[in-house]
C-alpha cells in the first residue's frame, strides 16, 4: 500500500468538491416542492371575494380518514357567502387524522379546496390541529393565512397546487389530459399533463 | 314462487326467464320480482299509473312481435314476452334520460336529493355517457316556498306527476297542479293558495328529483352523513312505521316506511317534522325541585336530591291518597314499569293514562277490535269519532282511500269533519243526543244495510265538550244494533292503547285483565299482593285532590292543565294537593306547578315497543342520546321504588318485555324475535295455537284480534289444561264492560249554543309548539258559528266577543262558518291563546255557551 492509495481514497471527494452543492440549510433554506406536493389545505375564493365552497360535503364523504367535517347552510340573500343557494357553514379539517391523499381535492366540484405546499406545523394542543373555516379560507389576495404554529418563509404560500381531476367523470380514456388543473391560487388553467394512456402507450412503444 | 301462486298465476317470460305472476300485475312489478329493475320516475306502487315519464319503456311481445310499451301501464297477460335489456330498450332509456337532462340543472352538489336521487342513480346506471345538448338550460326562480314546509325548485322538476297525483289521489288536497303547456309546463300552486296540506311532506319523499325539498331538512345533511334506524311514530296512535335518521347525534329527518297494514309509506307533516321537538333547546335536561326559599321557583338540582324529594313526597302519601296520571306517551315497557310501580310500591289503583279526554278503558279493551285494514276493506265504516284528519291523519288517508273504492263511510258528528266530503252519508246530531241519533240512524234502512255487510265502527270523542258517557251509551247502541260489527278506537295519544294494555287504568291489570279479585292468584305469582279495590280515574283523582283527599300526584308525561277538559277542576286539584311530582320532557304548564321535576328521554332516545290503535305492537328505535342527564322512565320508576324500600325487579328493556310476555295474558308468546322480524309488527293477542282438541280451536276466530276475549271460553280452555299457557294459576278473564243505558238528552236552552271542542292537528301542545317549523302552523284560534246564528245575535264575523258558560267568561274572536250547524259553536280544544277547557265543566253532559258582544 503506497501513498498513492491514500490519495486515491479521496478521489470521489475531490471529484465532487467542485460540483453543485445539494445540502440545503433547512429550515433556513428550502428546496422547491414538486408540482403535485400535498400540503395543508386552503379554501379558495373567487376573484370577487366570494367563497368557492358550497358546503356540498363531497370532500367529507370521500375522505378515507374521515378528518373533514362540513355542514351547509342557506346562503343569506343580502350578504351571500358563496354564489348559489348553499354555502359551507362549518368547515373543519383535523390534521391529526389527515393523510394528505388529495381525494377531497379531486371530489370538489367547485375547486374550492386545494392543497398548498405548506406542511411544517407543530401543534401544542389538539384543538390547534383542527383547522376551522377561518383558518382555511384564503385571504383577500388568495393566499393561505399563516397560523402561529406554522413555519413559512417568504414565498412559500405562492403555490397552492390547484385543482386536478385524474380522469373524466365517466372514466373514459379519451378524456384524459383534456381537463387540466387549475392554476396556482386556484385561478386560471394549467396545461394538461400527459395522461396515463399516453404514458402507457409510450412505454409499450419502448 | 310457491306452487300455490303458480297454479293460479299467469306465465310470462321476462328476459328469457319464465315466471308465474298474479293476473293484473303490472309488467314493471313482475319484472322487479324476476330480478329485472326497470328504471322509472312517475310510477309509484301506491298511486295510479299514468305513464308520463316514459322511462320504463320495455320491449313487450304479446304475439305480434316486440314493441316498446310503458311497463307501468301494461298488465301481464298469458304468454307475454318481456325484454328489459334489448338494444332498443337501452337506446330509449338513454334517450329519455338525455332529454330529461336537457333542462335539469347539474346542481347536485347543493341539492338535498343529491346522493339519494333516482335521477342521479338511473342516469349513472341507464343513462348516456354524455349529452349532445350544449345549449343554456331553462331557468326559473330558484326555490319558491309553496307552503310553510316545502320548497319547490321548478328547474329540477322532471314532470313525473308524482306530487300532483299524491295531492289529488291520496291526500285529497289538490293544491299543486301542472300549469302552462309544452316546454313551459311546470308544477305550481294556485296564486293565492299555498300547498297547505297536512301531508305535504310526502311529496318531498316521493319526488324522484330534488324539485321538492323540506324546509326543516334543507341543507342540514347529505344522505351519506345519515345513520338510520327503523322505528314507529308515536305522535298519534296510528303507529306509522318510519325511518329515523340522524347525523352527529342530532335527529334530522323521518322518512315513511311502506308497510301494508298501516301507513303505506305515508306520514302526516306533524309526525314527519316532529323531530324538531325532540331536538328543542327547551327540553328538560336536569331534575328540578321547588326552592325552599322561594316557593315560586324551581331550581335545578342533581338526581339524588330530586329522587329523594320525589320519594319522600310519595312516602308521605298512602295508597288511597296518591294518584298517578299519564303514561300514554311512553313505550310499553315504560308504561309497564309505572303500572307495576303504582300497584306494588305505591299500593294504589289510582292510575290513569287518559286525561278525561278518552274513552272508558274497559270498553276499549272488551269491544271486538278491528284493524285499520278491516276498516279500509269493510262494506261500511261508521264514524262515531273526532275529526280523524286532525287527530289521526294517516287513518284519515286510509279511510279516504277506502271511500274511493267500495267502502261506504257513514258519519255521525256534531259538526262536519275532514272526512265528511268523502262519506256516503253524513248525519249531524245536537251535542248530547248522540245515542238517540245513532239509535234512529241504525234503526232505519242505513242500519239494515250495515247489518247485511261487514261493518267497522270507529269510536272516539267527537267533542271534548260533551261527557264521555254519551259516547259510551252510543257504543252500546251500536253494539246492540250492529251485533257483528268490530270497533276501532280512535284515541289520540301515541301509545294510549299500549298504556291501557299495561294496566295504566283503574281496575285494569296488564294484559287486559280486570283487577277485581278474580285475577288475584295470577297477579300474586308475578307481582305479589296488590290492592284489588278499584281506584279512581283521572277526573275522580282530580276531584279527590280538589277536596283535599289526595296528598301526592305523580304526573307521567301528562299535562292536565292543557288536556283535561275542565281547567277549573285541574286548578283546584293542583291547589288542593300537597305535592306534585312530574316526570316529563318539557316544562309544560303542569310541570311548572310541580314540586319535583324529573327529566326523561323522548322519542328516538330510548328503545322498546309501542302499541297502536289496532293493538299492533311494533318496535321503537333508539337513535340519539337525550339532553343533559335525562333517564328512561323505567329507570326512574326502579330508582324511586328502591328509595321506597322496594324492588321492581326490572333491569333492562328486553327484560321488561320478557316480564310483560309472562304477566300480560294478551301479550303472551309475543316474542322479541317476532317483533323484530317484521316491520308490520305483531297484532295482540295472538290467535290461540294450543291444539289439544280440534273442536276447541273452532271457537277462536283467528281473524279478529280479540280472539280470546270471550271470558267464559278462555276460562274453560284453561280449566281443561290448554297447553299454550305456561303458569299454574289459570289465566284470568279479560275485562268486561256493559254499556250504560241511554239517558234522556239535556233540555235545549234556546238562548245558548252547544259547544263542539275538537283537537286540531297543530295545536298549542308541546309537540307542535316546540317544533319550530310547525309552531307557526297552529292557528284558528277562533269560535266558528253559523252566520245565521251570528245574524240573530247581531254579532259580526271577525269581532271579539264574550263567551260565557257557568264556569267562565272568555274573550274569543268569532268567525262565521256555514259548515257549522245551527245551534252549535265549534272551536279548537287547545289552540294558541285559547283553551276550550276553561269553558267546560266535566259534570255537565254538554257545554252550553252564550255569546255576547263586548
Amino acid at each position: 500500500m503506497g501513498m498513492l492509495d491514500y490519495v486515491r481514497g479521496f478521489k470521489v471527494t475531490f471529484e465532487r468538491l467542485f460540483d453543485e452543492r445539494v445540502t440545503t440549510e433547512y429550515p433556513k433554506e428550502k428546496r422547491p416542492k414538486p408540482e403535485r406536493f400535498h400540503g395543508r389545505h386552503v379554501l379558495n375564493r373567487h376573484e370577487d371575494g366570494m367563497e368557492k365552497c358550497i358546503g356540498c360535503e363531497l370532500c367529507a364523504g370521500v375522505c378515507p380518514a374521515k378528518c373533514i367535517y362540513v355542514r351547509g347552510s342557506d346562503n343569506p340573500v343580502e350578504d351571500p357567502v358563496s354564489p348559489g343557494e348553499r354555502f359551507g357553514f362549518v368547515y373543519e379539517i383535523n390534521y391529526l387524522r389527515c393523510i394528505h391523499c388529495d381525494m377531497c381535492v379531486e371530489a370538489c366540484p367547485t375547486q374550492a379546496i386545494t392543497e398548498s405546499k405548506l406542511f411544517e406545523f407543530s401543534f401544542t394542543n389538539r384543538s390547534d390541529a383542527i383547522y376551522t373555516k377561518s383558518e382555511l379560507v384564503v385571504d383577500d389576495e388568495g393566499k393561505p393565512r399563516k397560523q402561529p404554529w406554522e413555519l413559512w418563509h417568504e414565498g412559500d404560500d405562492l403555490n397552492t397546487s390547484g385543482w386536478m381531476r385524474a380522469t373524466s367523470s365517466a372514466g373514459r380514456v379519451e378524456y384524459e389530459g383534456v381537463v387540466g388543473w387549475s392554476g396556482e391560487l386556484g385561478h386560471g388553467v394549467r396545461s394538461p399533463e400527459v395522461g396515463q394512456s399516453a404514458t402507457a402507450s409510450s412505454e409499450e412503444g419502448a | 314462487m310457491s306452487n300455490e301462486t303458480a297454479s293460479e298465476g299467469v306465465m310470462v317470460t321476462i328476459n328469457g326467464m319464465e315466471i308465474s305472476v298474479q293476473p293484473g300485475d303490472l309488467v314493471i312489478d313482475a319484472a322487479e320480482r324476476a330480478g329485472a329493475h326497470i328504471p322509472r320516475f312517475c310510477y309509484h306502487p301506491r298511486m295510479s299509473s299514468v305513464g308520463v315519464c316514459r322511462q320504463c319503456l320495455v320491449d313487450i311481445d304479446t304475439g305480434r312481435g316486440p314493441g316498446l310499451q310503458p311497463s307501468c301501464m301494461v298488465p301481464v297477460s298469458e304468454g307475454m314476452v318481456v325484454d328489459t335489456e334489448s338494444e332498443g330498450v337501452k337506446r330509449v332509456q338513454e334517450g329519455i334520460l338525455e332529454l330529461l337532462l336537457i333542462n335539469h340543472p347539474l346542481d347536485c352538489p347543493v341539492c338535498d336529493k343529491g346522493g339519494e336521487c333516482p335521477l342521479q342513480d338511473q342516469t349513472l346506471t341507464f343513462g348516456p355517457v354524455e349529452s349532445r345538448f350544449i345549449e343554456e338550460k331553462r331557468h326559473y326562480e330558484k326555490p319558491i316556498a309553496i307552503s310553510d314546509l316545502v320548497y319547490l325548485d321548478r328547474e329540477r322538476c322532471v314532470l313525473c306527476d308524482r306530487c300532483t297525483r299524491f295531492a289529488r289521489e291520496v291526500a285529497g288536497d289538490p293544491l299543486i297542479h301542472f300549469m302552462q303547456r309544452g316546454n313551459q309546463t311546470q308544477v305550481l300552486t294556485f296564486p293565492d293558495d299555498p300547498f297547505n296540506s297536512y301531508f305535504s311532506g310526502n311529496t318531498v319523499q316521493i319526488c324522484p328529483v330534488g324539485a321538492l325539498t323540506a324546509k326543516p331538512y334543507r341543507f342540514r345533511a347529505r344522505p351519506w352523513d345519515l345513520s338510520e334506524v327503523e322505528s314507529t311514530c308515536t305522535t298519534c296512535s296510528v303507529g306509522c312505521r318510519i325511518n329515523v335518521q340522524s347525523s352527529r347525534g342530532e335527529l334530522l329527518r323521518y322518512q315513511g316506511v311502506d308497510i301494508d297494514s298501516v301507513n303505506h309509506g305515508w306520514l302526516c307533516d306533524k309526525g314527519r317534522f316532529g323531530f324538531e321537538a325532540v331536538n328543542s333547546d327547551e327540553r328538560l335536561g336536569t331534575p328540578f325541585v321547588r326552592s325552599d326559599s322561594n316557593p315560586d321557583e324551581l331550581v335545578g338540582t342533581d338526581w339524588n336530591t330530586a329522587l329523594e324529594a320525589a320519594a319522600s313526597a310519595l312516602k308521605a302519601a298512602s295508597g288511597s291518597s296518591v294518584g298517578v296520571i299519564g303514561g300514554a306517551r311512553l313505550s310499553n315497557e315504560n308504561a309497564y314499569a309505572w303500572s307495576k310501580f303504582a300497584r306494588t310500591v305505591l299500593s294504589t289503583d289510582n292510575v290513569d293514562a287518559q286525561l278525561g279526554d278518552g274513552l272508558c278503558a274497559e270498553m276499549v279493551m272488551s269491544l271486538p277490535r278491528a284493524t285499520i285494514d278491516d276498516a279500509a276493506t269493510a262494506d261500511h265504516v261508521l264514524l262515531l269519532a273526532p275529526d280523524l284528519k286532525e287527530e289521526l291523519p294517516v287513518l284519515y288517508l286510509r279511510l279516504r282511500g277506502a271511500s274511493q273504492g267500495s267502502t261506504k263511510l257513514i258519519e255521525l258528528a256534531p259538526a262536519p269533519t275532514g272526512l265528511t266530503r268523502y262519506t256516503s252519508a253524513a248525519h249531524g246530531y245536537r251535542p248530547g243526543e248522540m245515542g238517540q241519533a245513532l239509535d234512529e240512524l241504525l234503526g232505519g234502512a242505513t242500519g239494515d244495510a250495515m247489518r247485511s255487510g261487514r261493518t267497522v265502527v270507529v269510536i272516539g270523542r267527537p267533542s271534548l265538550a260533551d261527557s264521555p258517557g254519551e259516547v259510551e251509551a252510543a257504543v252500546g247502541v251500536a253494539q246492540r244494533l250492529l251485533p257483528e260489527a268490530t270497533f276501532l278506537p280512535a284515541l289520540r295519544r301515541g301509545n294510549v292503547l299500549g298504556a291501557l294494555d299495561m294496566g295504566l287504568a283503574p281496575g285494569v291489570l296488564p294484559g287486559r285483565i280486570a283487577n277485581d279479585g278474580s285475577s288475584q292468584a295470577w297477579i300474586d305469582t308475578h307481582w305479589g299482593s296488590i290492592p284489588t279495590e278499584r281506584g279512581m280515574d283521572t277526573i275522580a283523582m282530580l276531584e279527590a285532590a280538589a277536596s283535599g283527599r289526595l296528598h301526592t300526584l305523580l304526573l307521567i308525561g301528562a299535562d292536565p292543565l292543557a288536556d283535561v277538559p275542565d281547567r277549573d277542576l285541574v286548578e283546584r286539584a293542583f291547589a288542593g294537593v300537597a305535592k306534585i311530582v312530574a316526570v316529563d320532557t318539557f316544562a309544560t304548564a303542569s310541570v311548572k306547578r310541580a314540586d319535583v321535576v324529573l327529566p326523561t328521554t323522548a322519542f328516538a332516545e330510548s328503545g322498546g315497543t309501542t302499541t297502536n290503535l289496532e293493538g299492533r305492537i311494533s318496535t321503537l328505535g333508539r337513535m340519539v342520546t337525550g339532553p343533559g342527564t335525562v333517564r328512561d322512565d323505567w329507570t326512574i320508576a326502579a330508582e324511586l321504588a328502591w328509595r321506597l324500600d322496594a324492588d321492581l325487579g326490572l333491569e333492562s328493556l328486553p327484560g321488561i318485555w320478557a316480564e310483560i310476555e309472562a304477566v300480560a295474558p294478551s301479550h303472551a308468546r309475543c316474542s322479541p324475535s317476532m317483533l323484530s322480524a317484521d316491520s308490520e309488527g305483531v297484532l295482540v293477542p295472538l290467535p290461540v295455537v294450543a291444539v289439544p282438541e280440534p273442536d276447541e280451536i273452532a271457537d277462536d276466530d283467528a281473524d279478529t284480534s280479540e280472539a280470546d276475549t270471550s271470558e267464559a271460553e278462555v276460562d274453560e280452555e284453561q280449566a281443561e289444561g290448554a297447553a299454550a299457557v305456561v303458569e299454574a294459576p289459570s289465566v284470568p278473564a279479560s275485562v268486561s264492560w256493559s254499556a250504560p243505558a241511554l239517558v234522556d238528552p239535556p233540555a235545549v236552552d234556546g238562548y245558548a249554543l252547544r259547544l263542539v271542542a275538537r283537537r286540531r292537528l297543530y295545536d298549542a301542545a308541546v309537540h307542535t309548539s316546540q317544533a319550530s317549523s310547525l309552531a307557526a302552523l297552529a292557528d284558528d284560534s277562533t269560535l266558528r258559528v253559523h252566520p245565521a246564528e251570528l245574524g240573530s245575535l247581531g254579532v259580526e264575523s271577525g269581532s271579539r266577543i264574550n263567551v260565557t258558560t257557568a264556569r267562565a267568561t272568555i274573550v274569543l274572536q268569532v268567525t262565521a262558518d256555514e259548515s257549522v250547524p245551527r245551534g252549535v259553536a265549534s272551536m279548537g280544544f287547545n289552540q294558541p291563546g285559547i283553551s276550550a277547557a276553561e269553558l267546560i265543566d266535566h259534570r255537565e253532559p254538554v257545554t252550553e255557551i252564550r255569546i255576547e258582544t263586548r
